[in-house]
């Protein structure tokens, strides 16, 4: 059965919609910067330069929710935007988030540890809240939905989780992605880990070191058949391939030899009954510390052998939004399909010893794309690949 | 029909490695405390050392379900995840000023960190999903699950934990309602095709997030579309709920404690008591959250 998109939408550092997104990538402009926001000192990130209160009215938001939620119900928007209800159409939410209302819970958190007072806050932290409350603001209550927590391949498995309810029969039309927004809790988390870069990050440089976070969300509406026929919407592109395989080797780093992305992306190709070299596009996980690049690269040069496709980090953009990279970058998959474009990674000059490759380094226009496989890798060592087709 | 081939839980009653537990439940109260089995005959010093008891209680359960074979999937719900590690984590970012934080308890903190371990420990390169739903998180795993079957796998491992901290406690009467004490609890089992004669069976489950649609009428159609009538049930479990009574019905909560994957543990309850006494259809009535409904219907053929 096949999977068609017919919408997409997308927020992040570099744009509040999927063609300011656009316009920024075509003009190697990154949303990553330093903040006057105490909480990530002197660290740059990739945040959305409006408050939640802005950020609501702007788009004229009729729900309150977490910064998660806000961020998800923007996005989600954009992509079902266009789209009727229809009571034929079995329609869900799947989302993927890693925080949830985890940037609410840490403001009231001390209050009620130093003086018991009880926040309503609390009743948005648990993280299926926020996809409730995208899920309201779409008028979506009514219908089937869940929440993926796989760290930062929330968002690629809650497509492919999408995907299967369809092909099984459980969903006619869902709308799949993912939303995290900047937390300290995070913040300090990958500060902790110390895998921030203090300067832009540089992925698949050899003197990368480290990521920078971000902020977003992305999400796209997949379709079958049956759904087209009653919905009349016209398809974008098709979703042909996916995987989610483990590392097993650590549960925050991925093994030397990208054990489990060898898995995800040779699992995809089979799936979607590509040949390798009928990827026209990677846009990679890239995450820009020294240990993802580096497994992600040898996974390249096993799946690929002498002939990796062109292939690009667009973190170096949006910094790393967790849970949410793998909406967002499946939103930059389809407009470079539907584009015929590539991505540049930026800040890249050095190629990494070990696998010699060296990514994209302009934009790009005058491809033909019909392929796009799209990486994200989380903690636990859970390792998914998507893949999205043009139409032709 | 996917057959249950093992089952284990750990809980607050005393389930681990216990063959007729259901028949011996006790009402808890705010006293009570997980029953633990010994760890260090399990799981190695540093887990031991490191994990947090609602990854100590997963892990334990989920390798009580191994079998020869590596697994074909993973599949895990959780409503709050590691709660510990995430209130361990807030604090020390409310406490330190310090440049270097330990990451242990960030590390520790992701919803994933169950099925991770898992992974890790079995070495399991296949799939590994986590779903989060409030309390309808065991049943949407279990749906995965099922979905798996379905496409061709054969042999997957499926659970839910949730655990409780003390914390929670002072959320009590506010964000969190309920007479039943708050708990902490695993249960995994190995969901597969392959038949077993006089074996146990999920023949269907099923989730409702629909506001408008009542409870009775959700269950009446649930049933419809197994072709069953409401007097073949041979018991209700269900989860406080005001018009289901009678002797044929359990509410599990006074058993369970409140955990929003209490329905995961009744699972195991349904199937400890079926395991013992003929042959028969139980239905999990999981009706926690006011509107999200979850309804499992295992029999044993």
């Amino acid at each position: 059965m096949q999977i068609f998109i017919t919408g997409y939408g997308v927020i992040s550092s570099i744009g509040l919609n999927s063609v300011e997104n656009f316009q920024s990538l075509k003009e190697m402009k990154t949303g990553i910067d330093n903040t006057s926001d105490p909480i990530f000192g002197n660290y740059k990130v990739g945040r959305i330069n409006y408050s939640n209160e802005e950020l609501s009215s702007k788009f004229n938001l009729k729900t309150f929710g977490s910064r998660t939620a806000i961020l998800g119900m923007i996005a989600a928007k954009e992509a079902f935007e266009g789209h009727v209800l229809n009571s034929d159409i079995r329609t869900g939410l799947i989302s993927g988030t890693s925080v949830g209302g985890m940037d609410l819970t840490e403001k009231v958190f001390a209050e009620l540890i130093e003086n018991g007072v009880v926040s309503n806050a609390f009743n948005h932290h648990a993280s299926g809240m926020s996809s409730l409350e995208i899920a309201k603001e779409l008028g979506l209550e009514n219908t089937f939905i869940n929440t993926i927590s796989t760290a930062c391949s929330s968002a690629a498995n809650a497509i492919m989780q999408g995907a299967r309810l369809i092909q099984n029969n459980v969903l006619d039309r869902v709308i799949v992605g993912g939303t995290d927004s900047l937390t300290q809790f995070t913040f300090s988390g990958f500060r902790s880990l110390m895998i921030f870069d203090e300067e832009w990050c540089k992925p698949f440089d050899a003197n990368r070191n480290g990521l920078n976070l971000g902020e977003g969300a992305g999400y796209i509406v997949l379709e079958s058949e049956k759904s087209l026929e009653i919905s009349k919407k016209e398809p974008i592109a098709k979703l042909t391939g996916w995987n989610s395989s483990s590392d097993a080797y650590h549960q925050t780093a991925s093994s030397p030899e990208g054990y489990g992305a060898v898995l995800s992306m040779e699992g995809a190709l089979k799936m979607a009954k590509l040949a390798p070299n009928q990827i026209d596009y990677i846009n990679a996980h890239g995450t820009s510390t020294p240990n993802n690049d580096l497994s992600e690269s040898v996974a390249f040069k096993k799946v690929f052998i002498d002939n990796v496709p062109v292939f690009s980090s667009t973190k170096s953009y949006t910094g790393h939004t967790l849970a949410a990279s793998g909406g967002i970058e499946a939103v930059f998959a389809i407009n470079s399909i539907l584009n015929g474009v590539v991505y540049p990674n930026l800040n890249f000059t050095t190629e990494i010893i070990e696998t010699k490759l060296t990514p994209q380094l302009k934009f790009e226009e005058g491809h033909e794309i019909q392929n796009v496989l799209s990486n994200s890798f989380g903690f636990g060592g859970n390792n998914s690949t998507i893949i999205i087709s043009s139409l032709k | 029909m996917f057959y249950i081939h093992s089952i284990s839980s750990i809980s607050h009653q005393l389930s681990f490695q216990s063959d007729g537990f259901s028949e011996k439940l006790f009402v808890l109260d705010d006293t009570s405390s997980l029953e633990v089995p010994d760890f260090k005959d399990i799981l190695p010093p540093t887990a031991l050392r490191r994990l947090s008891p609602i990854l100590k209680i997963s892990l334990t359960t989920a390798l009580e379900c191994r079998n020869k074979k590596e697994f074909d999937a993973i599949v895990v719900g959780t409503a709050l995840g590691c709660l510990q590690d995430t209130e361990k984590f807030l604090n020390t970012i409310r406490t330190s000023t310090s440049e270097t934080l330990s990451p242990t308890a960030f590390i520790q903190s992701t919803h994933n960190t169950i099925g991770g371990q898992i992974s890790l420990f079995l070495k399991n390169h296949a799939y590994n999903m986590t779903h989060t739903q409030n309390a309808l998180s065991f049943e949407i795993a279990l749906i995965d699950a099922i979905t798996l079957l379905k496409e061709g796998n054969n042999n997957v491992l499926v659970g839910a934990a949730d655990e409780k901290i003390e914390l929670l406690e002072k959320l009590r009467n506010s964000i969190i309602r309920s007479k039943y004490p708050l708990t902490s609890l695993a249960t995994f089992f190995n969901l597969k095709n392959d038949q077993i004669e006089n074996g146990i069976v999920i023949k269907d489950v099923t989730v409702n997030l629909n506001s408008t649609i009542q409870l009775g009428d959700f269950i009446d159609s649930f049933l419809e579309k197994n072709g069953i009538q409401f007097n073949e049930i041979l018991k209700v479990y269900h989860s406080d709920c005001e018009f289901i009574n009678g002797e044929n019905t359990m509410n599990y909560l006074p058993y369970t404690g409140l955990n929003y994957s209490a329905s995961a543990l009744a699972t195991h309850m349904a199937y400890d008591e079926l395991s013992h006494n003929g042959k028969g259809l139980i239905l999990i009535v999981n009706n926690i959250c006011n509107n999200d409904f979850g309804l499992t219907l295992i029999e044993k053929c």
